[in-house]
């Protein structure tokens, strides 16, 4: 049976660096190809390729037997390769509806109509977002949801799913499995790239895993354990290091109290929260989305502000604290490490190591007055050094490296500047094994310093792997208490739901 | 001026002084109902302090002391002939009994016999500590009796001070004054640790030093401090609430409150609440069908928690809403053993001090 999509010895160099060498790679006619690896392993190059994102340095890409040369997403579009990518594409000030309308063939489209459109569309697949809602106003989660609905919609017959599920609740992680198995039933080929492993497992005919730009192997997913993919991408078992056994695990004592938040409010999303955090413990926060838990915690940083009328009390190191901007909160020592990255965390089109220096800027840690390349480079060395930041110099864009190294520039962004409270909202999301197994021993290591570390995830193993004390988020506030060594994921589950 | 107008605009917006918020039970205060599942507990109407003086558990209780015997029954130990403020241990085997009316007796011991007195002013003991051949002594308030803490509270008076008395030459001198009801006192090499029951805090005096605070915001009313064994017990005698938060910053209710309503019946923290229907009820807290949620507001609650060496909260000991070991007077421990005194429900609890220390 021909393949319906075929790289055949694709190469890509950056720089004269090569990002993928010498891979082939074919999808078959309605199945479901997961392609998993580390991050910076070169999946999302590979299937960029395939997308037409970027061009190949070498190597062919055929589709349907036939030789095609995919130069821009727009022809790959139309030739029907659709990609959902990772960090969502949509136009933030355009609605939902306008935006799953976007680039098609009608020039102009009845703003009612597309919007009713959309609402069937929309409730065909399940996914509960008004189509009239403005992206910039979706949560990360939602935006996730209509960057599918999209590519559904433009009625692709390779659809490429980079991270879809990252920013999904256990509910719509369900409707989206779903979706994929009426998508595959139409006989439409998908490859999956997720860091989840055992969707993976659940949801694909056969996987594919790449280490450092190569093929490793390829094979039919029932061969697959859990165990062996992780050895097949990192080369050793990191499973246990990972999400290892809770069992005897101690947890730190709490040092002094660092951040109080007594019946915080703001608008629906945060209802009368009230918690505290200490220092040298790391407290893990989880809710489902829409629990009010990132929102809380950009009040906290300044990033959002309270309500005004009767917001409630927030208490940094026992002064009362009312943050306006970001600025006061992190010349205070309160860092907020956000979850969307790409569109929050760094400046894509600066280097490394101006992201760096610009952020020991900005805290007024820098120790010139002036600008000097010298400490930015000392700064940058240090940094890129201590977190492991794979890249070919501290030069190149951060724009260019992979999501766990651009996670990782966002991390040292908020180290430089000496926080005493660092909160990691979904520090993990879109990274790989290896790298999460590092952002794990750096958080613990914050938290072994004494400092105050609080963890958002959605994800229930790093939560209880990481935390001393979890906080369980429920309709916008704290519900609920477990110490690290006594929660488990059902409770705490339970806890976010009932 | 400033300060008025600043004020006037916190009161308008809820923030400020004026946010009427209350601190969480969360981390080491996390909700727990571990004093009303100890399985040792003896009944004592009315107990109010402890003290180990030769090897026996006395607690004070109205114008008596008792000793505990090891069959768990309550002893008739001493007779002050009136109402007992709080006792201190001297030494191994004496005891100092402060009485409501300011005046402190001596039994047992090298000083057996005597009596002291702080100060003509002072006579609203509310806790003691002896250290070095000193007596610490902590009077709650210059203007209202031990017992009359709640309209202390309701006046928002900061009258009290902390006294040290040489137990050889009975000379006393004032070593801290204009405190919001000290309520506990505790004495280390690094000074003398007073627990500010209206402030809500603990702060140390260093000696020859600027005060500094240790721990704010508790969560509840702090109360009398006892050694453990690598640290510290701190007895909350009563939870704060956002409700009383909000009368204490109502000046003209407050006042009507006190003049008109008796003051059984006040919106303030109590040591045990729920024995009348008149007593001022919040939404959160009314029956349903008979039950009290744990985590409804309530006036009274049982707190106890477990200092580090730093006093930085570890852990802690608590009846919640529905409890039944309420109003937390006094905390001892001896013998890997913790004894609670609860006056609200007139109960001491006894607990292993393995257990009840958490992961101190």
């Amino acid at each position: 049976m021909t393949p319906i999509l075929q790289l055949r010895n694709g190469t890509k160099l950056y720089r004269g660096v090569p990002a993928v060498k010498d891979v082939s790679f074919d999808l078959h006619r309605g199945e479901v190809h997961a392609l998993l690896g580390e991050n910076g392993a070169g999946k999302s190059t590979l299937t960029k390729m395939l997308a037409g994102v970027v061009n190949p340095t070498s190597g062919e890409v055929w589709l349907e037997g036939e030789k095609v040369v995919l130069p821009t997403p727009a022809e790959a579009l139309k030739k029907g390769i659709a990609m959902v990518y990772q960090e969502t594409s949509l136009v933030p000030s355009l609605t939902v509806a306008q935006n799953l309308y976007l680039m098609d063939d009608q020039s102009f489209h009845r703003l009612r109509g597309i919007y009713i459109a959309g609402q069937q569309f929309l409730q065909s697949l399940n996914f509960h977002v008004d189509p009239s809602a403005l992206v910039s106003a979706l949560g990360a989660g939602q935006k996730q949801m209509v960057e599918i609905a999209r590519a559904v919609h433009h009625n692709a017959k390779v659809i490429i799913f980079d991270e879809p599920t990252a920013t999904l609740t256990p509910e719509e992680k369900y409707q989206f499995f779903s979706l994929v198995e009426r998508l595959k039933k139409r006989g439409v080929s998908i490859i999956f790239i997720s860091h989840a492993l055992e969707e993976a497992l659940q949801i694909s005919d056969r996987i594919t895993i790449m280490r450092d730009g190569e093929h490793v192997v390829t094979d039919a997913t029932e061969s697959f354990n859990r165990d062996r993919i992780v050895q097949a991408m990192v080369g050793r078992s990191l499973t246990q290091e990972l999400y290892g056994s809770q069992e005897g695990r101690k947890v730190r004592r709490p040092l002094a109290k660092v951040l109080s938040v007594q019946n915080l409010s703001m608008g629906n999303v945060v209802r009368n929260t009230s918690f505290s955090v200490f220092a040298g413990q790391v407290t893990g926060v989880f809710g489902l989305i829409g629990s009010g838990r990132t929102e809380t915690a950009k009040v906290v940083s300044g990033v959002l502000k309270r309500d005004f009328f009767h917001g409630g009390n927030i208490t940094f190191k026992g002064r009362t604290v009312r943050y306006r901007v970001p600025r006061p909160a992190v010349l205070d020592g309160i860092i907020y490490v956000t979850e969307d990255r790409k569109a929050e965390g760094f400046f894509e089109t600066m280097s490394i190591a101006e992201n760096i220096y610009l952020s020991a800027v900005a805290g007024g840690r820098a120790e010139s007055r002036l600008i000097s390349m010298k400490e930015m480079r000392t700064l940058a060395k240090e940094w890129t050094d201590a977190l492991n930041v794979k890249a070919i110099n501290n030069d190149a864009s951060v724009i260019e490296l992979s999501g766990g190294n651009q996670q990782k520039v966002v991390v040292a962004k908020a180290l430089v500047q000496k926080p005493e409270l660092v909160i990691f909202d979904e520090p993990t999301r879109g990274v790989d094994v290896g790298a999460i197994s590092e952002i794990h021993q750096l958080i613990n290591r914050l938290a072994g310093e004494g400092i105050a570390v609080m963890v958002i995830s959605s994800y229930l193993p790093e939560i209880l792997h990481l935390s001393d004390r979890i906080l369980v988020c429920r309709q916008g506030r704290v519900v609920e208490e477990f110490s690290g060594n006594e929660a488990s994921e059902e409770t705490i589950m339970f806890a976010a739901v009932h | 001026m400033i300060a008025a107008f600043t004020r006037a605009i916190d009161n308008f917006l809820g923030r400020g002084d004026a946010a009427v918020t209350v601190p969480p039970l969360d981390g080491a205060l996390r909700p727990n109902r571990m004093l009303d599942d100890a399985k040792s507990r003896f009944a004592l109407e009315g107990v109010d302090d402890l003290a180990m003086v030769g090897g026996k558990l006395l607690a004070s209780a109205g114008s008596d002391i008792h000793a505990f015997d090891p069959k768990g029954r309550w002893k008739l130990h001493f007779v002050a002939g009136s109402p007992i403020a709080c006792i201190a241990a001297i030494g191994s085997d004496g005891l100092a009994v402060g009485l409501a009316s300011g005046d402190i007796l001596v039994t047992g011991g090298p000083f057996d016999g005597k009596s002291f007195h702080a100060d003509a002013q002072a006579k609203c003991l509310t806790a003691m500590v002896e250290s070095a051949g000193s007596l610490y002594v902590a009077n709650g308030s210059a203007t209202s009796a031990a017992g009359d803490w709640q309209r202390d509270l309701m006046e928002q008076n900061a009258s009290g001070s902390v006294w040290r008395i040489e137990l050889e030459s009975g000379n006393s001198a004032c070593i801290a004054d204009r405190l919001a009801w000290p309520a506990g006192l505790a004495v280390s090499e690094a000074g003398i640790t007073i627990s500010e029951a209206w402030g809500h805090r603990l702060l140390r005096l260093p000696s020859g030093g600027q005060a500094e605070i240790l721990y704010h915001d508790l969560p509840g009313y702090p109360g009398r401090l006892s050694p453990a064994a690598d640290g510290w017990w701190l007895s909350m005698f009563a939870p704060r609430s956002q409700l009383v938060e909000f009368v204490l910053r109502e000046t003209a209710y407050r006042q009507r409150m006190l003049e008109e309503v008796p003051q059984p019946f006040w919106v303030s923290p109590n040591l045990k609440s729920g024995k009348s229907f008149y007593e001022p009820l919040q939404g959160g807290g009314v029956k349903h069908l008979g039950v009290l949620k744990p985590w409804a507001p309530a006036m009274s609650a049982g707190f106890c928690v477990r200092l580090d060496s730093g006093f930085q909260p570890v852990a802690s000991l608590q009846s919640r809403a529905d409890g039944a070991t309420h109003g937390v007077t006094g905390v001892l421990e001896a013998d890997g053993q913790v004894y609670v005194a609860a006056r609200g429900d007139g109960v001491v609890v006894c607990l292993p001090a393995e257990i009840a220390g958490g992961e101190a």
